[in-house]
């Protein structure tokens, strides 16, 4: 199991969301996880999972 | 509530629906705000378990909750259902409005000119049988469900035995009333009246009903005082006019007979596998929709090939028109896929079936122009104003009319009836409701049998108006045959090629075209960005210049590049040839004045170059949803936006283009978010002609019905007296050609 970086949730690595941040490899529960990472994904790295985005 | 408001009133208190496409919480929460947003909603609860959502309303329109979340990006689950009804043309909007006010319906459009409604409504809160009986009890129209047909042949066959009764009683009735014996007129006009004349009446009285007035009122009205006031001075020892009730009728069924079957002509004119017959590998003859997949069939020389298939044995020249309208024959061999409903001409071939029935291609056409042909476009909206106010205004002309020359011209009662009953005789609203229908009928059939396929009949009206073109690059504008070429290290291009043959996508493809035999492990493919995998011990990247550059150190020219351990050492530049159409739709567009862009997701040197090429804005480096966005914004900014591209991946911005144009081979058809699918881009200007014409033949249609009707009224009712007289009966033998002259002039070429 892996940890969706943008809201905590595990998610396995079958995620069809899923994208690469500097060679390693990042799964998301949603492409709006997955939308949200890709704009600032330093910010999810540094301060950890913040919960569902809100759009 | 205002009474306006409660009309709009298509839900009950609460109603359930099933979502489909939510994967995780932040989607329910979306599909939640995305119903509580529609106004007149009071509370919505989506359960992401069942996909259930439960919408509590006030005052909304089940139609507006189901786009909502439609747009939001999910799905709603939905039933359609066919039904045949009995209408006048002319009733088609108000029925459809009755029918949308029932509960758990979604959408109602009913096909004025064969008399189809397709109903998308709820399952969950109503079958189609419960739907059915709604029907009648709401409006008193008996509708009987049909499956995806085009019309079915009975009404002139209904009209015919009406029409020949008719006449059987109405020559003896003018024998008995011209020999002075108006009782027994009286006898032989009852089958003309009461049973050949039925269905108007009846028809009348549904109006009555449904508080309208149709082409029924007027006919009902006339031949009924014209009869009734027989009967009374049959009484009083008067002059009767038994002769004019009954050719009234007649003289009628005359020209309805003939609209009917122009309308039926116009209707079927799509092939359908319906009715082909299939001749199984072992030599018995099966009805094609008994075919199964993984059947093998025999086609013979002239026949048309009754399922989508691929050639298993034989050779032969198939015709493809159906598909892609050229008439060209094309050569089929082992191996070939052939589509259901194309002829082969010539040859012996045995088909492996592997598409039947409503799966098959030709039928997924059939009703896809089946829902095109009950379109409504904007312009009938000016026709339905003007017809829901025709019947009245021609009721109290002729209530004028009789007035007029009774009381003011001093004429007898039985002279002044017949100017007024020719008044009513000669009026009829019908045309105004075929206008439209009959245009883009004809429109949609003749574009299909080019090869393009009309989903959404409105896309045509709308697509004249459009002053926008936004079109997809590759395999759109270009042939979508990527070539490349590599430069960097040798090594690292092989480990590409290695990796990029586990990938689907068209410049993968190119790339993988390099000769390696190198064993990939771990492979991770990033949809639109690049793939991941390990060669020979190796971690490589392969994909867009910000994608890998986001993940590797260096720098390389080309469009793609390779990283092998964290270093860029090799790189790729891609080049994609323009089609020969796209050049001459282009150089066409801009002849018109359009305005035309191209969005790519393509990020590389050729893109520019194209668009140089063609001299056109090119938008470049653009994701799906970003092409979306684009289409959206410029619609915001009140252009009317076309977009054309090749389907799967334009899927979302064809949806959010006033006209979406799928450009597929054909076959794919059901996947496609299109109002309109074309083979090639070569057929975007026979579309554009075609839209033009038929809004050019919807206001020739109108200009005859208003035409028709305001030389005809105004003769009947005497106007032109003692010079030209109308007898009641001519004028409604013309009236009844207006409808005729319209369907006539539908089917004309321009």
């Amino acid at each position: 199991m892996m940890i969706d970086p943008v809201c905590g949730m595990e998610v396995n690595e079958d995620s069809q969301y899923k994208t690469m941040y500097k060679g390693k490899v990042y799964y998301f529960c949603s492409p709006h996880c997955m939308k949200a990472f890709q704009k600032d994904p330093e910010k999810y790295l540094r301060e950890g999972p913040k919960g569902m985005p809100n759009e | 509530m205002s009474n306006k408001e409660s009309e709009k009133l298509r839900i009950g208190k609460e109603e359930e629906l099933k979502v489909v496409g939510m994967h995780c919480a932040t989607c329910s929460s979306t599909v939640s705000k995305s119903i509580k947003g529609v106004k007149g909603v009071k509370d919505a609860n989506v359960n992401l378990a069942s996909g259930i959502a439960k919408v509590e309303v006030e005052n909304a329109r089940l139609k507006d909750i189901v786009n909502a979340i439609r747009k939001a990006g999910y799905d709603v689950v939905t039933q359609k259902v066919s039904f045949k009804v009995d209408i006048n043309p002319e009733d088609a909007r108000k029925l459809e409005e009755k029918i949308e006010d029932i509960k758990g319906v979604i959408k109602a459009s009913v096909n004025p000119t064969n008399g189809v409604i397709l109903v998308e409504f709820n399952p969950y809160s109503i079958t189609s049988d419960e739907l059915a009986e709604e029907i009648y009890r709401k409006t008193g129209h008996k509708v009987t469900k049909v499956k995806s047909e085009v019309a079915n042949k009975s009404e002139v066959h209904e009209m015919l035995k009406r029409l020949i009764i008719a006449w059987v009683f109405t020559i003896p009735t003018l024998y008995f009333q011209y020999s002075g014996l108006p009782l027994v007129a009286l006898f032989t006009s009852i089958p003309v009246q009461f049973y050949a004349g039925l269905r108007y009446h009846l028809g009348a009285y549904r109006a009555f009903k449904n508080r309208t007035t149709n082409m029924d009122t007027l006919v009902s009205l006339s031949t009924n005082i014209a009869w009734f006031y027989s009967l009374y001075a049959v009484i009083v020892h008067q002059q009767t006019f038994f002769d004019v009730a009954s050719l009234l009728v007649s003289f009628i069924l005359i020209g309805k007979t003939l609209e009917a079957y122009l309308k039926e002509r116009i209707s079927v004119q799509i092939t359908s596998l319906r009715n082909l017959k299939a001749r199984l590998e072992d030599g018995r003859v099966i009805n094609a929709e008994e075919l199964k997949v993984g059947d093998k069939i025999i086609v013979k020389g002239g026949e048309v090939i009754p399922a989508d298939g691929i050639v298993d044995e034989g050779k032969g020249e198939v015709n493809e028109s159906i598909v892609t309208g050229e008439s060209m024959p094309v050569k089929k061999g082992k191996g070939d896929a052939v589509i259901g409903g194309s002829t082969l001409i010539s040859g012996y071939l045995k088909v492996y079936v592997t598409r039947t029935g409503e799966r098959t291609y030709i039928s997924q056409v059939v009703e896809a122009v089946n829902q095109a042909q009950t379109a409504r476009l904007p312009i009938q909206n000016l026709v339905d104003k003007v017809s829901s106010v025709f019947t009245p205004v021609i009721i109290g002309v002729s209530a004028l009319v009789f007035t007029v020359w009774k009381f003011l011209l001093g004429f007898s009662t039985e002279d002044a009836l017949l100017f007024s009953v020719a008044t009513l005789a000669s009026a009829c609203p019908c045309p105004f409701g075929l206008a439209t229908p009959l245009a883009v009928l004809t429109s949609v059939n003749r574009l299909a049998k080019k090869g393009i396929i009309v989903r959404n009949g409105e896309s045509l009206e709308i697509l004249k108006k459009a002053d926008t073109f936004i079109f997809d690059k590759t395999g759109t504008i270009t042939e979508g045959k990527i070539s490349v070429r590599g430069e960097g290290d040798k090594t690292a291009i092989s480990y590409a090629s290695a990796i990029e043959k586990m990938s689907n996508h068209p410049i993968a493809k190119a790339i993988s075209s390099i000769p390696s035999s190198l064993e990939v492990k771990d492979f991770t493919e990033f949809p639109g960005s690049g793939v991941y995998g390990k060669v020979d011990g190796h971690d490589v990247i392969v994909g867009k210049r910000d994608f890998v550059l986001q993940n590797c150190e260096g720098d390389g020219k080309g469009d793609v590049l390779v990283c092998v351990d964290g270093k860029v050492t090799a790189w790729f530049y891609l080049e994609d040839k323009v089609r020969d159409d796209s050049v001459k739709v282009i150089d066409a567009l801009k002849k018109m004045g359009k305005r035309i862009i191209i969005a790519t997701g393509d990020n590389s040197e050729n893109a520019e170059k194209v668009g140089k090429e063609l001299e056109v804005d090119v938008i470049k480096g653009l994701s799906a949803d970003e092409k979306a966005e684009l289409v959206k914004n410029e619609v915001k900014k009140g252009r009317i936006v076309a977009f054309i591209g090749d389907g799967i991946n334009d899927a979302i911005a064809i949806k959010e283009a006033n006209v979406g144009i799928a450009i597929s081979s054909g076959t794919d058809i059901a996947k496609y978010a299109g109002d309109i699918i074309i083979p090639k881009i070569g057929d975007l200007l026979t579309l554009l002609e075609y839209s033009r014409l038929t809004v050019r033949k919807i206001k020739e249609n109108l200009a005859w019905a208003f035409g028709y009707n305001s030389i005809l009224v105004p003769i009947a009712a005497g106007l032109l007296y003692p010079a030209i007289y109308l007898p009641p009966e001519y004028a409604a033998l013309a009236m009844s050609m207006d409808s005729v002259a319209v369907s006539l002039w539908s089917l004309v070429k321009v």
